[in-house]
This record gives structure tokens, sequence and C-alpha cells, in this order.
């Protein structure tokens, strides 16, 4: 029956450290050094998780990336990560791992009764069984079957671990640090140019890790001194390359969690580097591949380099004897490893003759060979008991483990990802790159060269190849250590299984997928390899089939009677590996999930009472405290002030634009659909400026500052997009306008004055400037030095009052604000919030954001009048259209509330009173607020037909709370038609 | 005169014996455009040499200019400065002062908590004294310049200005004496 134990000497562990973590709350020992796996093993926990979908016993199968079945869930509470691979994961105090996907234990699973439904569970099982009987079946059984057939679950708590991003450049990386990615890293560095080593192991050498010679030891130690000696060479571990991108741009992220992190102190778990570089070598290596017989998913049963691994790293081996099955050569390392560490080892090798050097090698260390035979069931349920044999030798074998040796995968899915598809290579019998773009080369394992001293070579070519490209043209080459080998690879490709046995042979351990569900596959259609994938889940999950593709699409092609190329493979995309969200969200989390935008008055509402709210990214004051404790109270006694008094306003977020040149009026005249070619110096012009559709993009106003310089105002939420539109058109539409365009929004502050009392209280702040009617009439500006800084006055209003906008730079905001309030003292002036300045609007019957839709059109607004006959500007053309002319197109109205105990509500769906209360109706609310001139609920709305039905009794509709109210459809103007406040 | 007040005044200090980061207040900045074709000339005969490209800066006694788009220039002088006046008539001048916050960056770790902000090639060969960088941080437009071996100044948007001083001083995080 399987065991394993720890070898008394050997391995890279640091004996001298020993480490203790938690494994599903017991103590676990080790040694710095090892992996969650190696621990597992060294303490013989065989028995690792459950199987995906029949809940079969199952071990650890791998050492390295390509693990499927060792899936953990790591850390708790917060911290909690599941379907970590054990392989990946570093021994160290304090780690906590608990066995998933099994209840109550791996060791004593319930859920094994799906093993018993087996017939069941065949692909196609969901599909087939859960889409009916009605509509709606899968919805209802999804929650059950992904909790009967689930991998571990993620936490809801906040993640506290930080997550860091940042950017790198360099002349040459390479991916991978086995030989011949050491290699290609030395002779690249060699030549001065910037290398990245990125190596997803925490020490660099690959293979070489795994084996035990002392010359090819030396070898990488001296490579890897050599690279840390050089300056223009960066080397880091624990950094998986997830995936390659346009423009050389590499993902590496660095996975620190064995490593202090504190996020208190700014030290984070992992690191995401976006890292563009000039050229890159691929020296990614290969993954063995398992066998498919039955039964070979049992405990015990692993990847003969797996075996290799864990004796020469981890000093972890079978107790008495190992049996390995192969198709090639390479798994007489393992073999004789083994041996060397005192387990007895048998192989059965599928090839009916052997080289007469391995034969004697193997010999030498009492190794038993049978040739021509491979495996023809495992015997055992939660470890291996015996195996049988087939094939030439027929016999059976009591052992503790099982090595398989299918032969190796180069892995090739950073080379995928820009969509170069791989290519088969017969004598590799394995899937290649199937080229490379220009800056991009390949060397070692993963180009199907799997001999030391040609690795080494290829991998110092690529790398003088790669600096080469990338400008650096002297290098000396790497040499392999004196006496590396070329190892004979002379793989017999072997696919499907001998005949006759009765267990399951597993092709995606993972994904329990077997080689029945392949036929199946087959017979039912799914022939195509995505279609195979997408039908059986082979090659999903965590481990995306690194094991298991070849085996399959080999199988499928074989089915088909087509050849392996023909058949081809599934697309490689990134992740190559899993990746937490964290690492990719990085810093963006919290308050740091999108920018925050303060006005330069932001400190002063903060200290006096604000409430904030968000508009757009900015944070706007919404109402004072001064005023009321709540928005519903506060806006009503703001609104009040202004209407009856004087109150004063931050409307810093409005967009602003410097707009200088001769050419600067006739550019506006454009722009604008009424006229301003000729708007005098010293005056300010409401404007509206269309899309090149007859769609309204924004309206704001514009004064003439000089005869070549204006300063525009826009909305604040329209700011961005008509900077970059006022661009567009200088420079690609009317370059030969002499123009300037520069924005002010951030380099000007600006306030409103608003209120029967506003020139009072701007007197008194002014006491030097005449601001009487004739000296400043409404739409007159002025600019004055007040202080020693200039104030720019522009008297406009957007409540409908008497008002002015001060604008100064954002510099003196607070202190000229403050200077108004405490000059104006006697007026009894105070703040007021955007609350309060968009009621004030809608009584005014302003149009804003929420009218300004980027889909009406200036008559739909009742703008149309504006708009110059004679001149051409933006958007004219297409105004006329037919479309736009309908006279059913929903326009602006005003609205009264006839029903005083009822409440309205912006969004309100709008129907004409015979109308059945349905669908999208004749139109909505945009804007609402109560009116305190009026003591009623008004507002602003779109309606079928618009002002035609001025005086006719409606009912807005707001489902979400069936609600219901009677309302009028009236002027959008609701006070001072006349306009005598705003000249008063 | 009014009183200035910082768009920085109520953010979180940072202190590191290794970094600092700090407003670097008490310039002048002045964006000038062309609107005439020999307006470089003029530009030069007021603020002396003109950078070549986007990407260096050209310092003149006190004033260093920043080439930031065709015909565009920054012109960064001392407190008081009356390069705006020099230049008025000769071409578009707008006053930017109170735009921008000026950010020191100082010391050994400034390249690496650059990196973590800004997608640029910040190796000492490549990103050295002099280099401008008109780049991104938090998704905001911000100008950096290498003003010294270790030593960069950041000239962020004001209204950002804040939220991009969180974002620096967290990538600063693990330099900082008291995290």
């Amino acid at each position: 029956m399987t065991s394993f134990r720890r070898l008394p000497q050997g391995g890279r562990i640091q004996r001298a450290r020993p480490v203790t973590a938690r494994f599903d709350g017991k103590a676990l020992g080790g040694f710095a050094g090892d992996t969650l796996a190696s621990a597992l093993l060294a303490n013989d926990k065989l028995l690792v998780g459950r199987s995906f979908k029949y809940h079969r016993p199952r071990g650890i199968v791998a050492a390295g990336i390509e693990e499927p079945n060792a899936l953990f869930t790591i850390g708790d509470g917060a911290t909690t990560e599941p379907n970590v691979a054990a392989t990946m994961v570093e021994l160290v105090d304090g780690l906590v791992a608990r066995t998933q996907n099994a209840w109550p234990s791996p060791d004593f699973d319930l859920m094994a009764v799906n093993s018993l439904l087996s017939p069941l569970f065949q692909s196609g099982f969901y599909y087939k069984t859960f889409m009916g009987p009605t509509k709606g079946s899968w919805m209802f059984y999804e929650p059950f079957i992904r909790k009967a057939a689930g991998l571990g679950a993620a936490t809801d708590l906040a993640d506290p671990d930080r997550y860091d991003m940042r950017f790198a450049f360099c002349d040459v990386l390479v991916v991978g640090s086995g030989p011949a990615g050491l290699a290609a890293a030395l002779t690249a560095g060699r030549s001065g140019a910037r290398v990245v080593l990125a190596e997803q192991d925490r020490d660099f050498g690959g293979s070489l890790l795994s084996g035990s010679d002392a010359e090819q030891e030396a070898w990488r130690v001296a490579c890897v001194d050599e690279l840390n000696s050089l300056p223009n060479v960066e080397a880091v571990t624990r950094t998986t390359v997830q995936g390659l991108y346009d423009g050389n741009l590499a993902v590496l992220v660095e996975n620190r969690s064995s490593l202090p992190h504190d996020a208190r102190k700014g030290q984070p778990r992992m690191v995401l580097t976006q890292l563009r570089a000039r050229t890159i070598v691929m020296a990614t290596g290969a993954i063995e591949r398992p066998l498919v017989f039955s039964n070979n998913d049992r405990p015990g049963v692993m990847l003969a380099s797996a075996l290799r691994t864990y004796v020469n790293r981890f000093a972890v081996a079978p107790d008495k004897r190992a049996v390995i099955v192969t198709n090639n050569d390479t798994a007489y390392d393992a073999a004789l490893d083994l041996a060397a560490a005192g387990v007895a080892v048998t192989i059965a090798d599928h090839r009916a003759s052997v080289s007469a050097d391995i034969l004697s090698r193997a010999g030498a260390r009492g190794i038993a060979i049978f040739p021509g035979s491979g495996i023809f069931d495992v015997e055992g349920s939660k470890g291996v008991r015996r195996v049988k044999l087939g094939g030439a030798h027929a016999v059976t074998i009591e052992c503790d483990a099982v090595g398989m040796a299918g032969g190796w995968s180069p892995v090739v899915h950073l080379s995928s990802h820009g969509g170069i598809k791989p290519r088969y290579d017969e004598a590799a019998a394995g899937f290649v790159p199937g080229g490379f773009p220009a800056s991009h080369f390949g060397a070692g394992a993963m180009m199907g060269t799997y001999g030391l001293s040609a690795a080494i070579a290829e991998g110092s070519n690529a790398g003088a190849s790669a600096a080469s490209h990338a400008g650096f043209g002297k290098t000396r080459p790497v040499y392999a250590p004196e006496h590396a080998t070329d190892r004979s690879y002379a793989i017999l490709p072997s696919w499907s299984p001998p005949q006759g046995a009765k267990g399951k042979a597993f092709v995606d351990f993972q994904n329990d997928v077997t080689i029945k569900d392949v036929k199946i596959a087959h017979q039912e259609g799914y022939r195509s390899v995505e279609h195979l994938k997408r039908y059986t889940t082979l090659g999903m999950g965590t481990d995306q089939g690194k094991t298991s593709n070849i085996n399959a699409l080999a199988l499928m092609a074989e089915y088909r009677g087509i050849t392996i190329p023909e058949a081809g493979t599934t697309t490689f995309r990134p992740p190559y590996a899993p990746l937490t969200m964290g690492a990719i969200a990085g810093r963006t989390v919290g308050s740091h999930f999108r920018p925050v935008r303060l006005s330069p008055l932001h400190d002063w509402h903060v200290k006096n009472g604000a409430t904030f709210i968000d508009a757009g990214l900015w944070k706007r004051a919404w109402f004072y405290s001064w005023a009321g404790a709540t928005p519903e109270t506060a806006y009503v006694k703001e609104m009040e002030l202004v209407r009856r008094g004087v109150g004063l306003a931050d409307v810093s977020t409005l967009g602003k634009i410097d707009i200088q040149g001769p050419d600067a009026a006739e550019f506006l005249n454009r722009v604008y659909v009424n006229g301003f070619a000729k708007l005098p110096v010293g005056k300010v012009r409401y404007g509206v400026m269309l899309n090149d559709d007859g769609i309204v993009l924004d309206d704001g106003t514009t004064a003439r500052i000089s005869e070549n310089q204006f300063y525009m105002t826009t909305t604040t939420a329209q700011a961005g997009e008509v900077m970059s539109w006022l661009e567009y058109l200088l420079q690609m539409q009317w370059p030969e306008l002499n123009v300037q365009v520069a924005s002010l929004t951030d380099e000007w502050a600006g306030m409103a004055v608003s209120g029967p009392k506003a020139r009072e209280a701007l007197q008194l702040a002014f006491p030097g400037e005449d601001l009487s009617n004739e000296a400043l009439p409404y739409m007159g500006c002025k600019d004055f030095v007040f202080d020693g800084v200039t104030v720019r006055l522009l008297r406009m209003s957007f409540s409908g009052e008497l008002a002015y906008e001060v604008h100064v730079a954002a510099d003196h905001a607070i202190s000229l604000w403050e200077h108004i309030l405490k000059a104006a003292t006697p007026t009894g002036i105070m703040p007021y919030g955007l609350e309060a300045l968009a009621s004030l609007r809608i009584e005014k019957g302003h149009v804003a954001g929420l009218e300004l839709d980027h889909r009406n059109t200036l008559d739909d607004l009742g703008l149309g009048k504006m708009a110059g006959k004679e001149k051409d500007y933006v958007g004219k053309a297409l105004r006329f259209r037919e479309d736009c002319q309908s006279p059913d197109r929903w326009s602006l109205v005003g609205l009264e509330l006839m029903e005083p105990d009822k409440k309205l509500r912006g969004g309100s769906i709008l129907f004409a009173a015979s109308d059945e209360i349905k669908g999208h109706g004749r139109g909505y609310i945009t804007s609402v607020t109560w009116s305190t001139e009026l003591n009623k609920f008004i507002a602003l709305g779109l309606y079928k037909g618009g002002l035609k039905h001025e005086g006719e009794e409606i009912i807005a509709a707001f489902p979400l709370k069936n609600e219901q109210a009677r309302l009028k459809i009236v002027s959008p103007h609701f006070i001072d038609h006349e306009g005598v406040r705003l000249h008063a | 005169m009014l009183e200035r007040r910082s768009a920085l005044a109520s953010a979180k200090p940072y202190k590191s014996a290794v970094l600092t980061i700090a407003e670097r207040p008490g310039f002048t900045l002045t964006q000038v455009a062309g609107l005439s074709p020999d307006f470089e000339a003029k530009l030069a005969d007021v603020a002396g040499s003109l950078p070549e490209t986007v990407a260096r800066a050209q310092s003149n006694g006190e004033r260093t200019l920043f080439r930031i788009g065709p015909a565009q220039f920054w012109i960064v002088g001392p407190e008081t400065d009356d390069v705006a006046s020099r230049l008025a008539g000769a071409c578009a001048v707008t006053p930017l002062t109170s735009s921008r916050v000026r950010i020191g960056i100082e010391g050994a770790p400034a390249r690496d908590v650059l990196a973590m902000l800004i997608p640029v090639d910040l190796h000492r060969s490549v990103f050295a004294p002099g280099s401008v960088a008109l780049t991104g941080i938090h998704h905001t437009p911000v100008t950096v310049h290498c003003r010294g071996e270790d030593a960069f100044d950041v000239y962020v948007m004001r209204t950002f200005a804040r939220d991009v001083w969180d974002a620096i001083t967290d990538a600063a995080l693990r330099f900082a004496d008291d995290p």
C-alpha cells in the first residue's frame, strides 16, 4: 500500500530550519525549502482530496504548476484563497491549509456516493438532464450542481492583503531559468543589455533543481552567481509570466505569500508588473504527460518526473517499491535516482526494446525492466496496493507508488498568446511553437530540445540573438558543463490504454474526464477539440489541461482517424496559471478605486458644515448644516435665501476654456448655434453647441475678454468633452483658423453670488468697483484687480435672480470666498449647495445635464429660435433631418403637481390622462423640485408633442413605488417670465 | 495680497528617512502657444533656448521650459515672473500657476515609487536629469520632470492633487518612517 517517507539525508531542504504549518487543523511539520506537497508526502499524507465529480480519492500527481489534484484552501477568514496547488505553496511557519470538496474529510467522504452513480455523470450529462422541463430549469438546478461538484469557496470578506502594480522595461526578457533560460539570460546579460529573468519557482534552475548531478549543480550556481553580479540583470524568483500581449507587453506576477507581507507596512502579497520588453526569450520548459490506464488516478500514481523531484529536491521517496511506466527514455532518470535512494524500482516500458546503455545503467542499480509492457490496472482505493502489467509481461507487482512517463509537452502557452498556433513535432511527439515574431526567441525543452547541452547551447544562442536584436552585439556564449550529455528521448507515443480493464481511465484528473467521456463526445459529434473541451470540460479548471490536453486530442484524433496536427489544439489564453483577483485589481481598491476631484474650495466646505454628493468624479457641496440636517429641509431654506436675500455657491466645477487668436470669434461663431462673431468686448452670451449629428452637445456662456480672447464656460459634466471637441475641430476640421485653446477648469475657481441682494453683497466686498446696473449690466463682464489678484466678474444668472459669478485663480479661492462672506455679512449672505442650485434653475426653466443627455435637439429643448438662420454652425445640416423635425418628438415641458398630498419623483413616466398606465409612456420627468415660489412640486420633463399640450392634465407614474400623480403641463419657465429680476 | 491656499493643505504628510515627498510651491506656470510662424523665435528671445522635443526640458536660469504639444510650451519660472507680460501680444499666453500642484519626489527609492505609478521607462540611462514625460497617474494627466539623479517633480492637476498625492504616498508606503 502506498506510503512515502522522508529520506535521512539529501535534498535541498534546510534540515536545520524546521517549519510547522497547520493542515486541516493539525500541525504539519517540515523544513524550510519544502512545499506543502512535499511536506504532505514526507508525512505520508497521500490522500489529499476528492475528485471533482465522482469524489474519488486523489493524491498528489505532480511537483510543479501543472498539479491537477492537490488543491487546497490556503489561509482562513479574510485571507482565504481557494484552489491553490500544494506544489506551488512554500511551507512556512503559520501556513494554514484545508482540504476542499470533501465532507466530512477526504478519508471518509459522503459525496463518494457519486462514484456509484458514475454512469449518470458522463460527458453532457448536465446539459441533457437539467435543461428541462421548463425554460428556467437550468437556473434552478445550477446552484445545487455547483455545490455538489465544486472546488473551494472564496470568502466574502474584504481581502486585507496588499497587491501592488508596477511598470518595467527591459531589452531582453527571459522566461524560465532552467538550463536554457540561465544560458540565455547570462549570454544576453554579458552583452550589456538590460535583462529580466523571471522564474516562477522560488529558486533558479528549473529542471536542474530536480537533478542529482553535482557538476550540473555547480554550473547552475555559477550561472546564478554571475547573473546576480551583473548590474544590468534583474533576476526574479516566485514570478510567473502570466501573459504576453501586443507590443511585447508581458504581465508578470510575483507571489510573495511566503515572505513577510504586512499591508500596513506597505508590503504587498503579490506584485503585478507590466513589463515592456524589446525582445523575449521563452525558455519555459516542458511538462510531463501522464499515461492513460485503468485507475490511473489512484493516490500514489504520479508523474515519474515528480517522483524524481520529490526524491532529489525534497528528500521524499516511496517507502519501498515503485513501478514506473514509460514510453520514452527520460523516465530512467527518475528510476535511477529513486533506486539510488534505496527504492526498489520496476519499469514497464511500452517499447519493445530499450538501448543497451540504459539497460546497463538500470541493471547496475538493480532496476527490473519489462519491455513491451504497460500498466493494465491499478489495485487499491485510497492508495496503490499493486499494479497489473499488460502486454509482453502480464505480471502483478506490489508497490507504494507508480510513476507515469508519457512523454513531454513543451510549454508553448506564451508563444501562442499572440495568436500563433503551435505546431506538432513528430520527433518530440508534442506541440512546439508554430513560429515567433521577429523579437521573440525560444530555447530548450519548450522547443522540444530535451538534451542538457543542446538546451544550453540553444539558450545561449537565443540570448545572443535577443541581445543583438535589441542592439547589443558583443557577448560571450555560455557553455554546458563538461560532462553534460544529450540524453536520448526515443519516445514511442502511446495514447490508448490496454483493452479489457474495468476501472476508469482518466484523461483529465481535475475535471474527472475519462477516456470513455472522450469517446462519447466523439460519438455524439463533438469532434473538434474546442467542442470536446466544452462538452466534457476537459482542459478547463485551474490547471487548464496542462497534463491532459495532448492525451485528449491525440485520443480524439485516433477516434476520428486523423493525425494529431489535423486535430489541432485548443486556444491558449492568459493567464498561464491561476491568478488571484487581488493581483489584477492592484491598488485600485477602496478610496483608490477611481480618481476623486475636489473643488479649490473643498477644504472650506469641509470645515463649514457641508455635506457632499458625488457628481461624476467631483465631490460637490450638497447642502450646509446652517440650513438643515437633511437635504430635504436644507435645500428649501437655501433656495429661500437666494430668492429673498443673497447666497454664495461654489461653481468651480464648471468647465472653463481660454480661447485666443485672431480667428477666435469666427471659431466660436461656427461652434455655437447662435452668433458670436459680433459679441462686444466686456459682454457675455449664452450659447448652445451641437454635435455634428444635430443633437445638443452642451450649453454654457462665453465672455469676450478682448478682441482676440474669449472665456468659455461649459457644464460640469461636459467640460472634458467640449475641450476635446474644440481641439478636434481646430486640428482636424478647421486647421486654417488661427486659434489656440487651453483648459482653465483647474486654474480658475468660480463662485455664484445670487439673490436680490447680490449687488449689495459684492459692492461690500469690492467697494472700489462700480457695480451699478449701468456700469455692469446683465450679461456684462469685467476684470479687475482686488488685493493684488485678478478677479473676473460675470453678471449672469442660473437661478433667475440678480446674480454674478466671481472667478479667481484657484490658489486664492478660499481667501476670496471668505472675504465675500465676511464683507457682505450685513446682507445675511450664506453659502448654498448643489441641491438648491439645481432646484433654483428648475424654477427658472434652465436646462442642465439631465436634459442635455445627448438625445435631444435644440427644438426638443425649446431653444430652436436661438439658432442663426443665415450663418453656418456645426450640426446645422443634420439638425433639419426628418426625424429631428417630427412633431411627435419628446420635448421640454414644465409640470406642476396637482395633488398637494403627493410627491413627485424624477424619472417618473408620463402618460396622457386617458392612457393605460403601461410601457414607456409619452415621456418622463427629467428634474423635479419643491418650488418655494409656487409652494408645490414642479418639474421639467420631456413629453411627446411638448408644449402643444400646454394646460392638459396628465399622469406621472412611478412603477417602482406603485405611485401615480396628476400633473398639469405648463411653461417650463415657472418664475419671472419677463426677466425683471435678472435685469434688476 | 489675497492669501494662497494649497490644494494639499489637508493632505496627510509623508515622512521617510530615505524619501522626500512634498509639495514644492513657489513657482509660476505660464502656458504659451503660437499664433504666428515666428512664434518660437519670439519665445526664444524672451525665455531663452527651447527644448527640442517633448521628452526634454530646457532650463534657462530660473526658468524651465517644457514643450507640451505642437507650438505649445510651459514656462515654469520663479514665484514672481514677468514672462507673461513680456510675451503678451507675441503669442497666446495663459497663466496656469493655480492649475497645477508641483509634488517633489526625491531620494534613492524615488524611481521605484514612480515605477508603480507611470508607464515610463525610468532607468537612469533613459530617464536622466532633464527628461520629461507627459503621462498619467491614477487616470489623471501629469507631467513628470527629472530634475536630478533621484529627484523628480510631478505636475498634477490641482483638482486631482489630493487624490494623486494619496496615490503617490500609498505607493511609497513601504519607505515611510511610520506607515
